[in-house]
C-alpha cells in the first residue's frame, strides 16, 4: 500500500511525459490537459493517502504497514517503508497539497508536460522521504526532491530566477552533503551498513561523535527548514517561484526539514540532543524573533509570508528542543497548520499578483472593494493571516498553544520570547491586511488614479484557497481529528527524550 | 469653433474652466459627445426615471400619510400591504426608499432655498400649531412631547414637507427621463446635445410649477405649503436639490472619518464637497457609501441594451453597478448642464454685450464649482 | 442549548443585506429570552456548571465548561439584551448601509465572544473567546475598510489587545504548566496552596492583569477605544458599554489567583487611579462627541478596577451593570445626534434639545443613571463604593468622588453645548432620528430608569440602599459639585485654544491624551521598527554578504551556473539523472 503511494506519482510522472495524446499545439490546451491528467492521478494518490487512515492504528506507536523489499542484498540495503503518526500526518499533508498545487497550476507558460511530471515527482519523492525507514532510502528521497524542485524555480520563476534557484540549490545541496555525511558517519562509526533507524545504535557512542554528527545533520536541517541564519534562500526562492511552487515549498518541503529533526536527530540522538537543548531552545527564539522582525520590514507580500515561516518554524524547533509529548505533539500540528496557513497565504498572495502585477506593498491598497477590488480573496487572506497570528478557533492557535504549553515547563525564557514573536506575527500581518486590502482601491503608484480593471477571479481558482481555509478551521475547532492519530507516536518519541533538562536560555 | 467635442483620437484631457466656459456659452454639452455616452445617459436615465416614479409615488405617499406618526413602520407600502409584499419587503427584494429620504435629508440639512426660508416664517409657524393642535386631539404622545419639546413637531412637520416636495419635483424629473429613453428609441434624441435640450426644455416647462403641500390632520384639510407661498419648482426646490445632492452632498461614512480632532468635515456646509458630481465611483457598494442602495435599485431596472453594453466594458456583469455608478455621474452632469442652460439669464444667441457678459459672469461662476469636479467623467 | 445558542449568530448567508439582520435579531430575542430563563432557573436551583471534553493530549485536559452563576447568566443577559437593543437600532443607524449583512455577521460573532467569556468557567477558554472577541473587534472597527483613520484604527484596536492578549497567553501557559488545570475551581483551590515564588506570582499577576487591561481600555491600553470610535456607532455602543464589561469579568474571574502577588493588586489600583482621574480629564478637553464618552468609559472601568483590587466583587458588578446600560443609552443618544447632524463636533453643535425628545431624554437619563446625583444606578452604586472602598482603603474614596464630580461636569458641558444654546449651521435643521433608532432608545431609557429595582432584584441585597448617609452626601454633593461646574464653566463655542500659554499647554494635553499616541509612536513602535530594519539589513548585507562570498569561494562562480540556465530542458534532465547515478556509485564506492 505505502509503495502505492510512490508508484503512482512516478508512474504518472512517466505517463505524462510519454503520452502523446497530452501534448498539443496549443499551448494552453496542453495545460488543461496535462493538468487535469495530473489531478486525477494526484487525487488517487490522496485517496490512497487518506485509505491508510483505515488499517492505520491510531494507538500503536512504532511503524506501520511496513513494506521490505531487498533492495542491494549485498550490502545488507533494504527498500523499506513504514509510516507511524508522525509522517502519516505529513503523508495526507503532501497529498492534499500537491492536489492543491496542481489546480492552482492554471498559468503555466511553456513545457506543460515536464511542469505536471516535476509536480508529480516532487510528491512522490516527499512521501518516500517521509516513509523511508531506511537512512540512505530517506537522503535518496530527500536529495530527489530538490531536483525538480530547482528546476520548477529555474524555469517557471520570475525575472530573477537564475539567482533564486542557483542559491536554493547550492545552499540546499550543502544541506544534503551534510546530512549525508552525517549518515555516513553513523555508519561508520556503528559499522552497520543497513542504515536502519534505530536509536540504539548511537549509544554505544561517545558523546562527542554524536554529539558531532548531531550538530552535522542540525544544520543540515536546519537549512532546509530554514532556521537563522541558513534562512536567505527561502525568501528568494519564494519570491521567484510560481505560486503552486511556493505552496509546495512551504507546505511540504520545508517540513522535510522539521521531520528529519524531529525523526532523526531527536530520534537517534537523544543523548546529545538532550546536551544540546536549552542551546536549540535559545536558538529557536532568536529564529522566531529574526524571522518575525525581517518580515515586518519587507514590502513584498510574498517575502513577507516567506519570513514568517522562518519564525513559524522556529515554534517546532523550540518544541523538538523541549521534547515533552505535548510540545512535540504541538510540533507536528505546528507542521501540519503551518503547511495549511502557507497554502492560503501564497494562494491569495498568487491570485493578487496574477491580478495585479505587482505584491508591492507600497502601491497595493483597497483590494476589499467589492466590485472592482479583489473581495473573496481578500477574505481568504484575512482567514489565512489571522489563522497565522494564532487567533483561536483555528488550527494555528492550537499549535501555537501546545508548542508553548509544552515547552514551557523545560525552557520558560526562550517559549516566552516565542510568544513575543507570535504577537510580532500579528503586526506584520495586519500591516500586509490593512495596506493591501483596506482603503482606496489602488494597484499602481499614484493615489487618485483610477486603477486600470483588474480581471474578475472566477470562484473556481479560489477553491483551493476556500478549502484549505476550511480545513483550517477544521482543526481548529476539533483538534483532535489529528492529535489523536499522532499522539502514541509523539510519546514514544519523547521518551526516548526524557533526559532533556529543564532549563533557562542557555 | 463648432465642434461640439474635444477631438478623442488623442490622449483626452481635462477640460479645463475656459473650456468649461465655452461649452456652456455655446450650447456644447459638457459631457463628450459619444455614442457611448449616448447609449449609457439615455439608458441609465431611463432606469433612473423608473426607480424616480417609484420614489416619487413612495415619498407622496409618506406625505399624504405619514406625517407625525410616531412609528411609520408601513411607510414604504404605497402599494397597499399585503402579505406577499411583506415578505419581499423583508427578503429585500424591493426598491430601497430609504435612499430617497437619504436625499430628502440632504436637501433637508443643507436648507437652502426658497421653501427652507419659508419654514422659518410666521406663517408657516401658524400652519404647524393649527397641525398640532388638530393631531393632539387624539394623540396624547403628541401632547405630551410637543409640551415638553415644543421643537419637535414643527421640525417633524418641516422635515416632511420636503419629502412631499421632493416627491413631486421627481415626478417631474422621472417623466423627463422616462419620455426622454422614449424620443431616443423613436430617434428623435440622436446626441448628449440632444439629451441635454431634452431636460433643458422639461425643467423649464415645469420651472413655474407650483408646490404646494396639502395634508389631511384630525379629519381637516391643511395648506402646509399654501399656494399663497408662491414656491415654484425649479427655483425653490429643484435648484436646492442640485445644491444639496450634486454638489454639497453629505459625508459617507465609509470613506471620510467625522473625528472632530481630524478635521476632516469642513465646519462650514457650503465648503462641502461631497455631492454626486464629486463622488468617486470606484467604492460603489462597498460599505458605509449610501448611494448603493440606488444603483442597486437602477440595476433592478437596468434597460437591456445598457446591460448588453456593459457585458463587454470593465468586469461585466460582476462591476455592474460600479459601471452604472459611472454612468449616472456622467448623466448626472448633462441634468446640471441642462438646469446651468434652463436657469442661463439670457438666450445664449443675445447680441447684447450687456446680456452676454451676464451670461459669462454665470457660466464662469457654474463652471468654477465644477472645476472641482470629478472632471474625468467629462471624457 | 444555551451554550450553543450564541455561536449559532455566526451561520447565516452574507449575500442578500437586510435578511441576515432580520435573522440575527431573532436570534438574539431568543438568547435573551433563553437566557432569562436560566436565570430564573439559576436564581431558583443554585449554579450550574455545563461541560463537554474538547481536547486531551497527554497531561492536558481542555474541556468546554460553561459555569451559569448568578454573576454569569446575568451578565449574559445584559450582553444579550443591550445586543439586542443595539442592533434594532442598527436598523435604522445603517438604514443605508449596503454591507447591512456583513455588519450584523460581526456583530453576532461579537455577541458570541462576548456570552461566551462570561459564561466560560475556565482560563483557557475565557483566553480562547478573549482573542476572538479582539478578532471581531477588528473587523467590526474596519468594518467601513475603506476610510482611512478606520485602517489605522482597526489596526491599533487589534495590536493593543493583541498585546494584553499575549502576556494574557503567557500567564495562561505558564499556570496551566504549573498548575496542570485550567478550570477556575481547580485553579482557586492550586493558587490557595501557595507554591510559587513571589516573583513567579507577581510576574504571573502582571500577566493575568494585562488581558483585561487591554479588553477595559485601561491607561497605558486605551488608546484604542477613543480611535475605535471611528467604527459604527451601534457597534460603539456595546464598545463603551459590555465589551469592557467582559474584560472586567474576566478580571473578577483570575482575581482570586492574584492573591499572593500584592504588587499585581498595587498596579491595579495605580491603574485604575490613573485610568479614573486622567480619563475623567482628558474626556472633558474632548471636542469629539463620541470620545467624550469613551475616555469617561475609561474612567469609570478604572473605579471597577480599584473595586476589584480592593477585593469588593459585588461593588465591582453593581458598577458594571450600572454603567452598562447608562453608557450605552448615552452612546445612543449620542448616535442619534449624529445621524441627524453629521456632525460629531461639540462645538459645531447646539440647540437640540427641544427638536430630539427620545434623544435628549435618553442623554439626560443616561448621564443621570452614570452620575451620583439623582437616586439612580450610578448613584447607588457610588455610595456604595464610598462606605465599603472607604472601609478599606480611604485613599481611593477621592478618587471616586473626582471622577464622579469630573464626569457630571463633562456629561453637563457636553449637554450644554449640543442641547442647549442656539442651533449653529449644521443643527439649524434636524429633525428626530428615525423610530427603529427611537424605540430602542426609548426602551432602554426606561430600563435605565428602573436600574435600581433590577440591581435589587439581582444582588439581592437588603445592603443595596444599606450605606450610612455621610457616604450618600458626599456622592451627591460631589455630583452637584461637578453639574454645577459644568453648568457655570464658560463655554466657547469655538473652544478654541486658551491664550494663557500654560492654560493652553494643559487643554492640548488633555485634548491628545496626553500625547499617548506620540509617545508610543516613538517608542514601542519605533523600536520594533528599528528592529526589523535592522534585522532586514542585517539579512541583506551580513547573511546574504557572507553566503555570497561563500559561493564565490568555493564554487568557481555562481554565474557560470546562471549561465547554463538558458540550455535546454533536456540537458537538465540528463545532468540530474548523472548526478543520481555518480552518487549512487560512490555511495556504493564509500561502502566497500
Amino acid at each position: 500500500m505505502l509503495t502505492l503511494l510512490l508508484l503512482i506519482p512516478f508512474l504518472g510522472a512517466l505517463l505524462i511525459s510519454v503520452l502523446p495524446g497530452l501534448g498539443s499545439s496549443d499551448i494552453s490546451e496542453s495545460v488543461g490537459r496535462s493538468r487535469t491528467f495530473t489531478l486525477a492521478i494526484l487525487a488517487v494518490q490522496c485517496l490512497v493517502s487518506f485509505g491508510l487512515l483505515v488499517p492505520f492504528s491510531a494507538v500503536e506507536p512504532g511503524q506501520q504497514l511496513v513494506e521490505i523489499l531487498p533492495w542491494l542484498p549485498q550490502m545488507g540495503l533494504e527498500f523499506s517503508l513504514g509510516v507511524d503518526g508522525l509522517s502519516l500526518p505529513l503523508v495526507l499533508m503532501n497529498g492534499v497539497l500537491c492536489l492543491v498545487a496542481a489546480a492552482a497550476s492554471r498559468s503555466v507558460e511553456n513545457r506543460p508536460r515536464v511542469y505536471f511530471a516535476l509536480l508529480l515527482v516532487i510528491s512522490g519523492a516527499v512521501n518516500g522521504a517521509f516513509l523511508a525507514q531506511n537512512l540512505l532510502l530517506f537522503f535518496l528521497f530527500y536529495e530527489l526532491e530538490l531536483i525538480p524542485l530547482w528546476l520548477l524555480i529555474a524555469i517557471w520563476g520570475g525575472a530573477n530566477r537564475a539567482y533564486a534557484s542557483t542559491k536554493f540549490l547550492i545552499v540546499t545541496a550543502v544541506s544534503g552533503v551534510l546530512i549525508l555525511a552525517a549518515f555516513l558517519g553513523i555508519a561508520l562509526v556503528t559499522e552497520s551498513v543497513d542504515f536502519g533507524i534505530r536509536p540504539i545504535l548511537t549509544t554505544q557512542m561517545g558523546l562527542t561523535s554524536q554529539l558531532v554528527l548531531m550538530t552535522c545533520l542540525l544544520i543540515g536541517f536546519g537549512i532546509k527548514i530554514p532556521l537563522f541564519p541558513f534562512h536567505t534562500w527561502l525568501p528568494d526562492a519564494h519570491t521567484e517561484a510560481s505560486t503552486p511552487v511556493s505552496v509546495l515549498l512551504a507546505g511540504v518541503l520545508l517540513k522535510l526539514g522539521t521531520y528529519g529533526l524531529l525523526r532523526f536527530c531527536l530520534g537517534l540522538f537523544p543523548e546529545a540532543w538532550s546536551v544540546a537543548a536549552p542551546w536549540l531552545a535559545g536558538w529557536a527564539a532568536v529564529s522566531v524573533l529574526y524571522g518575525s522582525l525581517a518580515a515586518i520590514a519587507q514590502s513584498d507580500m510574498k517575502r513577507m509570508v516567506a519570513y514568517s515561516s522562518v519564525g513559524h518554524m522556529g515554534y517546532v524547533l523550540l518544541a523538538a528542543a523541549a521534547a515533552t509529548p505535548l510540545a512535540l505533539i504541538g510540533a507536528l500540528f505546528q507542521m501540519v497548520s503551518h503547511g495549511l496557513i502557507s497554502a492560503v497565504l501564497f494562494l491569495a498572495v498568487g491570485i493578487v499578483y496574477e491580478r495585479t502585477g505587482t505584491r508591492d506593498l507600497n502601491v497595493l491598497r483597497g483590494l476589499l472593494n467589492p466590485q472592482r477590488g479583489l473581495p473573496l480573496t481578500g477574505t481568504l487572506m484575512i482567514i489565512g493571516v489571522m489563522a497565522s497570528a494564532g487567533i483561536p478557533g483555528m488550527a494555528g492557535f492550537i499549535s501555537e498553544f501546545l508548542v508553548f504549553k509544552g515547552s514551557f515547563e523545560m525552557f520558560p525564557v526562550a517559549t516566552l520570547l516565542s510568544m513575543v514573536g507570535s504577537g510580532l506575527t500579528a503586526v506584520y500581518f495586519l500591516l500586509l491586511v490593512n495596506r493591501a486590502f483596506f482603503g482606496r482601491l489602488a494597484v499602481a503608484p499614484g493615489a487618485n488614479q483610477n486603477p486600470k480593471i483588474l480581471n474578475q477571479v472566477p470562484f473556481s481558482h479560489h477553491i483551493p484557497a476556500l478549502s484549505m481555509s476550511l480545513l483550517i478551521l477544521l482543526l481548529g475547532i476539533v483538534p483532535n481529528l489529528l492529535v489523536g492519530l499522532s499522539q502514541p507516536a509523539t510519546a514514544q518519541l519523547s521518551e526516548l527524550a526524557t533526559l532533556v533538562k529543564p532549563g533557562g536560555l542557555s | 469653433m463648432t465642434t461640439t467635442a474635444r477631438p478623442q483620437a488623442t490622449e483626452p484631457t481635462l477640460p479645463d474652466q475656459e473650456e468649461l466656459i465655452r461649452r456652456l456659452l455655446s450650447d456644447a454639452p459638457l459631457l463628450a459627445d459619444t455614442p457611448d455616452h449616448l447609449l449609457q445617459v439615455v439608458n441609465v436615465l431611463e432606469s433612473y426615471g423608473l426607480v424616480l416614479d417609484a420614489y416619487s409615488c413612495n415619498l407622496v405617499y409618506q406625505g399624504k400619510t405619514q406625517l407625525l406618526n410616531p412609528f411609520p413602520v408601513f411607510r414604504f407600502f404605497h402599494e397597499g400591504f399585503t402579505a406577499k409584499r411583506f415578505w419581499e419587503h423583508l427578503k429585500g427584494d424591493r426598491i430601497n426608499f430609504e435612499y430617497a429620504e437619504y436625499c430628502q435629508k440632504a436637501m433637508f440639512w443643507h436648507g437652502t432655498g426658497g421653501m427652507d426660508a419659508y419654514f422659518d416664517s410666521e406663517t408657516f409657524q401658524d400652519v404647524c400649531r393649527r397641525v398640532i393642535a388638530l393631531r393632539s386631539k387624539r394623540d396624547p404622545l403628541l401632547r405630551l412631547v410637543n409640551t415638553l419639546y415644543p421643537g419637535f413637531a414643527p421640525e417633524a412637520i418641516r422635515s416632511m414637507t420636503t419629502i412631499y416636495a421632493l416627491g413631486l419635483f421627481w415626478r417631474v424629473m422621472s417623466d423627463i427621463f422616462i419620455d426622454l429613453a422614449r424620443r431616443y428609441r423613436i430617434g428623435e434624441v440622436a446626441c448628449v446635445l440632444d439629451v441635454v435640450h431634452h431636460i433643458r426644455d422639461g425643467l423649464v416647462a415645469a420651472a413655474g410649477n407650483p408646490i404646494t403641500y396639502e395634508v389631511m390632520v384630525g379629519g381637516e384639510s391643511v395648506w402646509v405649503l399654501p399656494p399663497e407661498a408662491g414656491l415654484t419648482f425649479l427655483v425653490d426646490v429643484a435648484v436646492p436639490y442640485v445644491e444639496a445632492v450634486f454638489f454639497r452632498g453629505m459625508p459617507f461614512l465609509g470613506t471620510v472619518s467625522y473625528n472632530a480632532q481630524a478635521r476632516q468635515i469642513a465646519a462650514d456646509q457650503s465648503l462641502f464637497k461631497y455631492g454626486a458630481l464629486y463622488a468617486d465611483p470606484l467604492p460603489s457598494m462597498g460599505a458605509g457609501i449610501p448611494p448603493s442602495l440606488c444603483m442597486s435599485d437602477m440595476y433592478r431596472n437596468l434597460p437591456e441594451e445598457l446591460s448588453r453594453w456593459y457585458d463587454h466594458h470593465g468586469r461585466a456583469q460582476a462591476d455592474a453597478h460600479v459601471q452604472i455608478c459611472i454612468s449616472f455621474q456622467k448623466s448626472m452632469f448633462c441634468v446640471t448642464n441642462a438646469a446651468i442652460a434652463g436657469t442661463m439669464p439670457n438666450p445664449l444667441d443675445t447680441q447684447d454685450p450687456e446680456q452676454q457678459a451676464a451670461n459669462h459672469a454665470y457660466a464662469s461662476a457654474w463652471s468654477e464649482r465644477l472645476m472641482g469636479c470629478q472632471r474625468g467623467a467629462l471624457l | 442549548m444555551l451554550v450553543s445558542l450564541p455561536w449559532a449568530f455566526g451561520w447565516f448567508r452574507r449575500d442578500a443585506h437586510r435578511p441576515p439582520a432580520y435573522l440575527n435579531i431573532l436570534l438574539t430575542l431568543l438568547a435573551v429570552v433563553h437566557g432569562s430563563l436560566v436565570l430564573r432557573d439559576v436564581m431558583a436551583n443554585g449554579p450550574a456548571v455545563i461541560g463537554m471534553p474538547w481536547l486531551s493530549v497527554g497531561d492536558l485536559n481542555l474541556e468546554i465548561s460553561f459555569g451559569l452563576s448568578l454573576t454569569n447568566v446575568s451578565a449574559l443577559e445584559l450582553i444579550t439584551g443591550l445586543s439586542l437593543l443595539s442592533q434594532i437600532y442598527s436598523l435604522g443607524y445603517l438604514d443605508k448601509e449596503w454591507a447591512l449583512a456583513r455588519f450584523f455577521a460581526l456583530l453576532g460573532f461579537f455577541e458570541g465572544a462576548m456570552s461566551g467569556v462570561v459564561l466560560s468557567d475556565s482560563l483557557f477558554q475565557s483566553y480562547f473567546l478573549l482573542e476572538m472577541l479582539t478578532l471581531s473587534t477588528y473587523l467590526l472597527v474596519g468594518f467601513w475598510y475603506a476610510q482611512p483613520l478606520v485602517v489605522t484604527a482597526a489596526r491599533d484596536a487589534f495590536l493593543t489587545k493583541r498585546v494584553g492578549d499575549v502576556m494574557l497567553l503567557m500567564s495562561v501557559v505558564a499556570l496551566t504548566a504549573w498548575s496542570g488545570v485550567t478550570s477556575f475551581d481547580d485553579l482557586y483551590s492550586w493558587s490557595a496552596q501557595d507554591t510559587l515564588t513571589p516573583l513567579a506570582a507577581t510576574l504571573l499577576g502582571l500577566g493575568l492583569v494585562a488581558g483585561p487591561t487591554g479588553k477595559c481600555a485601561q491607561f497605558p491600553m486605551h488608546l484604542w477605544l477613543d480611535e475605535a470610535m471611528e467604527g459604527p456607532n451601534p457597534a460603539s455602543i456595546l464598545r463603551n458599554s459590555v465589551v469592557v464589561t467582559c474584560g472586567a469579568i474576566v478580571l473578577l474571574k483570575v482575581m482570586p489567583l492574584l492573591q499572593h502577588a500584592p504588587v499585581t493588586l498595587v498596579v491595579l489600583q495605580v491603574i485604575g487611579t490613573i485610568s479614573a482621574i486622567g480619563g475623567s480629564l482628558v474626556s472633558i478637553a474632548q471636542v469629539d462627541i463620541k470620545r467624550t464618552l469613551s475616555y469617561s468609559t475609561t474612567a469609570y472601568l478604572g473605579l471597577v478596577f480599584i473595586a476589584i483590587s480592593l477585593q469588593v466583587p459585588v461593588l465591582a458588578l453593581l458598577l458594571l451593570y450600572a454603567h452598562a446600560v447608562s453608557k450605552a443609552l448615552l452612546s445612543m443618544s449620542v448616535g442619534g445626534v449624529i445621524a441627524s447632524t453629521n456632525c460629531q463636533d461639540i462645538t459645531e453643535l447646539g440647540g437640540l434639545g427641544s427638536r430630539m425628545p427620545a434623544t435628549t431624554g435618553a442623554y439626560l437619563v443616561g448621564g443621570a443613571g452614570l452620575v451620583g446625583l439623582l437616586p439612580l444606578g450610578g448613584f447607588l452604586c457610588l455610595a456604595q463604593a464610598v462606605e465599603l472602598v472607604g472601609a478599606r482603603a480611604v485613599v481611593f474614596v477621592p478618587v471616586f468622588l473626582i471622577t464622579n464630580a469630573l464626569t457630571a461636569l463633562n456629561l453637563t458641558r457636553v449637554f450644554r453645548l449640543v442641547f442647549l444654546g442656539p442651533s449653529l449651521a449644521k443643527t439649524r435643521r434636524a429633525a428626530e432620528i428615525n423610530w427603529q433608532m427611537a424605540l430602542p432608545m426609548v426602551a432602554l431609557t426606561v430600563i435605565v430608569v428602573l436600574t435600581p429595582f433590577l440591581l435589587i432584584r439581582l444582588e439581592s441585597l437588603d445592603g443595596l440602599l444599606a450605606f450610612p448617609f455621610w457616604a450618600a452626601a458626599l456622592v451627591v454633593s460631589s455630583g452637584a459639585a461637578g453639574l454645577l461646574a459644568g453648568a457655570l464653566v464658560p463655554l466657547n463655542k469655538a473652544w478654541s485654544r486658551s491664550l494663557n500659554p500654560i492654560l493652553r499647554w494643559f487643554q492640548d494635553l488633555l485634548a491628545y491624551d496626553f500625547y499617548t499616541e506620540r509617545f508610543y509612536r516613538v517608542t514601542i513602535v519605533n523600536v520594533v521598527a528599528t528592529f526589523s530594519q535592522l534585522a532586514g539589513w542585517f539579512d541583506r548585507n551580513v547573511v546574504d554578504g557572507v553566503l555570497h562570498g561563500l559561493a564565490r569561494f568555493s564554487l568557481s562562480s555562481a554565474e557560470g551556473l546562471k549561465l547554463s540556465i538558458s540550455g535546454q530542458t533536456q540537458s537538465y534532465v540528463l545532468t540530474v539523472i548523472g548526478a543520481i547515478v555518480l552518487l549512487l556509485m560512490s555511495l556504493s564506492w564509500v561502502l566497500k
